[in-house]
């Protein structure tokens, strides 16, 4: 059995791969399967007053349309809850899903949304989160109180704390200040969003879905739909690259509303213009710190407050604020710690995870610091680093205490591969105590 | 305007009704079941669409399927017509050239075309003649090793 | 979009013809690069599209001292011709970085120019050689040179009856050189190109050309950043000068690939080192 450790091994459904075999959902084409585009607002923030479909029913080749009085049960989903299935009375993004056409192919679909005829108030957006964060800031979405997420009631900062910040910082020799800021991104897929959706001989929902969490979704859709699980086949695994942006409802929602309405199977999907301009992004995180550190070298203090852009809707956001925080600090002994994180809402595009959701944001700006740290000191960069690395025993703000430390080992051996002579006394550092 | 248009498709003759501003992409996708191009951006940016026409790579999502009559096409579901892998084929599925498989087709395809021209490219020719094919999951390192295998002729068809 | 017409005419009157009847409503179909991005997004919506793949305007030759293309020839094309290798080496550098692989097999050199991006990448070598477009209609044919082709972004002189048939290039003499950055290495319109070309006596420039592209709503002439260096001794100091002041002759804008910032400093760096490998410096 151990033989196979350290082996190569092709992969066991490789073939399919290579022979073009393996069926992403897009190469899903089934008998008198419809396609559906989604009618989206122009208006980064707007108010409903109509949508008229009866010019856009008469294209030839269109089978009706979906709203969200076509919905048979929950017309909020996404892991907060919050956001919109079809928007109703408010749209809180430009772009956001308002109905949908369904028709015999794309182009038709296309052709009658031109049609359509939307009558929507347009009002004045809020793009940056520290306006959007001022007292008496125009509302991103009428259903909310402000534009703070609450992580309890009345609650709109989470806080994570060890030790005592303000002692740290008065202990300390020097403190260092620094605001970073970590952008946008997208996960550019190659495979753009699309989900098929059918129902079985047994009158079962098939959906066949590009999700990477079949589990975090069927819940949420079985929900939207009124289905019990067992009325549902929610099928997938063949992801076209995921990173993250596969972990949000992008078409499932849509495909299977759409088949339930028309009972015919009905393809769903997003064009890659789609795709990169509506589908959910790595979003901004803003953070500050006040470093304290002694003349030797030793971190006293790290008190940081962060910032995240949520978009219209929380989505993974506010968890995103929490998992930050933890990794504000980086992988260092500070006895005192206080990171304040606000996640905010403006009107965008729902922000989400993509590739080590969070760790980086909170990660890079802590090495900047680090970096600045040491500058402050006189000490050199890896001394610092040396000095303050964890070690088993040692606690995270969250209050993890950490096993199997190995910063110390891994900056040995980097520095060897480079050709860094380390002094001895960095070398004789341990992660398994100080 | 509904035309019948006639080519050959991996070696076999084909007719298929198609109209004006079809392209040879949802042409091969949605009539005629050939679904190993993929449609990655409908822009000619992605490469996932990549197919030969008369031996040269093409974009097939920028290809209106009507000027293909008469012509050979060739996806990658014709690399290996009798069930056997072609090189590139196995050479890439041992040297795990690909993630989650969705530039695959339109990588082999280009790597086809470019052995047919230049049996024995540098490194630096084929990053360059690949030039076209995106990977997101990041799998460029291995793909053009198993493009130097072939070359190298590790792999005998 | 069902009922859009195909021609496929194989002669360039039945073209000419089809284009007098239909004017502005029907799209043009070479390579497709362009226009079929434009059909998949439904940017464009044509009566009828007009396939000029089988007229025959896939040639390179040499004639009266001039090189001409057809404008069916496509960058693959001009890339394996040996005339163009030896006579136009500076188109074949620009041609080697136009798209990707797959987009040179069907590219077309008349369709660079009808699209009339300002960042085109095969128009400033034809501008830097005086090169002429040649368009045909049922009135007859005309030439207009490169220099004067383009009105604006996407925008030329071209009636909507007119096909561009030919480019004439004349083999001016001097030395050409392309020059062209993007956000990547392959496959990327660029963020600024630049071609110039110069003719030498010794280390003094008897004639010169220099064009931008990515720099203005069209491609664009430097005359006063020309004017420099004619029947002057080429150095450093004066190719610096003469970058400088062709970035100011342009009108760098910000869009998504880079800010207008960055493309004067990124004109200013190509243009010298153009110059610097024309002059032989």
């Amino acid at each position: 059995m151990t033989e196979y450790v350290g082996m190569a091994m092709p992969r066991y459904d490789g073939i399919g791969q290579v022979k073009g075999q393996t069926k992403f959902v897009d190469d899903f084409v089934l008998p008198g399967m419809l396609y559906a585009k989604a009618l989206r607002s122009p208006v980064h923030k707007g108010l409903i007053r109509s949508v008229d479909f009866s010019a856009a029913k008469k294209v030839p080749g269109v089978v009706g349309f979906v709203t969200a009085d076509d919905i048979p049960g929950n017309r909020l989903f996404g892991a907060c809850g919050d956001q919109q299935v079809l928007a109703e009375s408010y749209t809180a993004y430009k772009g956001e899903d308002i109905a949908l056409v369904v028709a015999v192919d794309e182009d038709t679909c296309m052709e009658a949304l031109e049609k359509v005829k939307l009558d929507i108030e347009e009002q004045e957006p809020v793009f940056d989160m520290f306006e959007a964060a001022k007292p008496g800031a125009p509302l991103v979405r009428p259903d909310l109180k402000s534009n703070m997420w609450e992580f309890m009631p009345g609650v709109t900062t989470r806080v994570i704390y060890l030790g005592d910040v303000d002692k740290g910082l008065a202990e300390a020799d020097y403190i260092v200040e620094g605001r970073y800021t970590t952008g946008e991104q997208d996960h550019a897929a190659m495979e753009p969003m699309v989900s098929v959706a059918y129902f079985d001989d047994a009158e079962r929902l098939v959906i066949h879905t590009h999700s990477q969490c079949l589990q975090f979704q069927l819940g949420s859709l079985a929900s939207i739909f009124d289905l019990p699980l067992s009325r549902i086949r929610y099928i997938g695994g063949v992801v076209g690259g995921g990173f993250g942006g596969k972990n949000h409802i992008h078409a499932d929602h849509f495909a299977g509303l759409a088949a339930l309405k028309f009972r015919r199977p009905v393809k769903y999907r997003l064009s890659r213009r789609e795709d990169l301009l509506y589908s959910t992004k790595r979003g901004v995180f803003i953070l500050e710190y006040k470093t304290g550190v002694k003349k030797d070298g030793r971190l006293t203090a790290n008190y940081i407050k962060l910032w995240h852009d949520a978009g219209a809707y929380g989505g993974f956001s506010p968890y995103g604020v929490e998992k930050c925080s933890m990794f504000a600090s980086g992988p260092y002994h500070i006895p005192n710690m206080r990171v304040e994180g606000q996640c905010v809402f403006t009107n965008k595009a729902g922000s989400s995870s993509m590739r080590g959701f969070t760790i980086m944001n909170g990660q890079f700006p802590m090495e900047m610091q680090m970096t600045k740290v040491a500058e402050a000191v006189g000490i050199d960069q890896w001394e610092l680093r040396f000095i303050n690395a964890w070690r088993d025993g040692d606690m995270g703000v969250s209050r993890y205490v950490v096993r199997g430390a190995g910063a110390l080992e891994a900056m040995t051996g980097a520095a060897k591969l480079a050709g860094i002579e380390l002094p001895d006394h960095l070398l004789a550092m341990s992660s398994r105590g100080r | 305007m509904k035309q019948i248009l006639s080519f050959t498709l991996n070696g076999a003759p084909v007719d298929v009704i198609v109209t004006a501003t079809e392209t040879l992409l949802d042409v091969l996708r949605e009539k005629l079941g050939v679904t190993g191009p993929k449609r990655g951006c409908d822009n000619g940016d992605c490469g996932t669409c990549t197919v030969l026409l008369d031996g040269e790579p093409v974009r097939s999502c920028l290809t209106i399927a009507l000027t293909v009559a008469g012509r050979q096409v060739l996806t990658v579901e014709g690399l290996s017509p009798d069930g056997d892998l072609h090189p590139l084929q196995k050479a890439f599925h041992e040297h795990g050239a690909f993630q989650c498989g969705f530039c695959t087709p339109g990588m082999l395809m280009s790597a086809k075309a470019l052995l047919d021209t230049n049996p024995n490219p540098s490194r630096v020719e084929i990053r360059e003649y690949m030039s076209g094919n995106l990977c997101r999951c990041g799998s460029y390192e291995e793909v053009v090793e198993a493009i130097q295998a072939v070359a190298a002729g590790e792999y005998k068809e | 979009m069902k009922e859009v017409s195909y021609f496929a005419p194989t002669e360039v009157g039945e073209a000419a013809k089809l284009l007098a009847e239909y004017g502005d409503k029907a799209a043009i179909l070479a390579g497709g690069t362009d226009l079929v991005a434009q059909l998949n997004y439904y940017e464009v919506k044509p009566a009828a599209l007009l396939y000029i793949g089988g007229l025959g305007l896939d040639y390179v030759r040499e004639k009266g001292g001039k090189l001409v293309i057809g404008a069916g020839t496509t960058t693959a094309h001009l890339l394996a011709s040996d005339l163009v290798a030896q006579k136009f080496p500076v188109l074949a550098a620009a041609a080697a970085t136009h798209g990707s692989p797959a987009v040179r097999t069907v590219a077309t050199i008349g369709g660079n120019l009808g699209t009339a991006s300002p960042a085109g990448d095969l128009i400033p070598p034809l501008m830097v050689m005086d090169a002429d477009v040649i368009l045909a209609s049922v009135r007859g044919e005309r030439a207009v040179p490169v220099k004067d082709f383009f009105t604006g972004p996407g925008e030329t002189v071209r009636a909507a009856d007119e096909l561009i048939v030919e480019i004439q290039v004349p083999l001016l003499p001097g030395k050409a050189v392309f020059e062209k950055v993007g956000r990547r290495k392959a496959q990327v319109c660029s963020i600024v190109s630049a071609a110039v070309r110069l003719e030498m006596d010794g280390g003094v420039c008897k004639d010169a050309r220099i064009v931008l592209g990515s720099m203005a709503p069209t491609p664009l002439r430097c005359p006063k950043a020309e004017g420099m260096l004619k029947g002057k001794a080429v150095d450093a100091a004066l190719i610096a000068k003469c970058a400088a002041q062709a970035v100011a002759e342009s009108d760098p804008i910000d869009d998504q690939r880079a800010t207008a910032w960055y493309r004067q400093k990124a004109g200013t760096a190509l243009v010298g080192r153009a110059l610097t490998k024309a002059a032989g410096v």
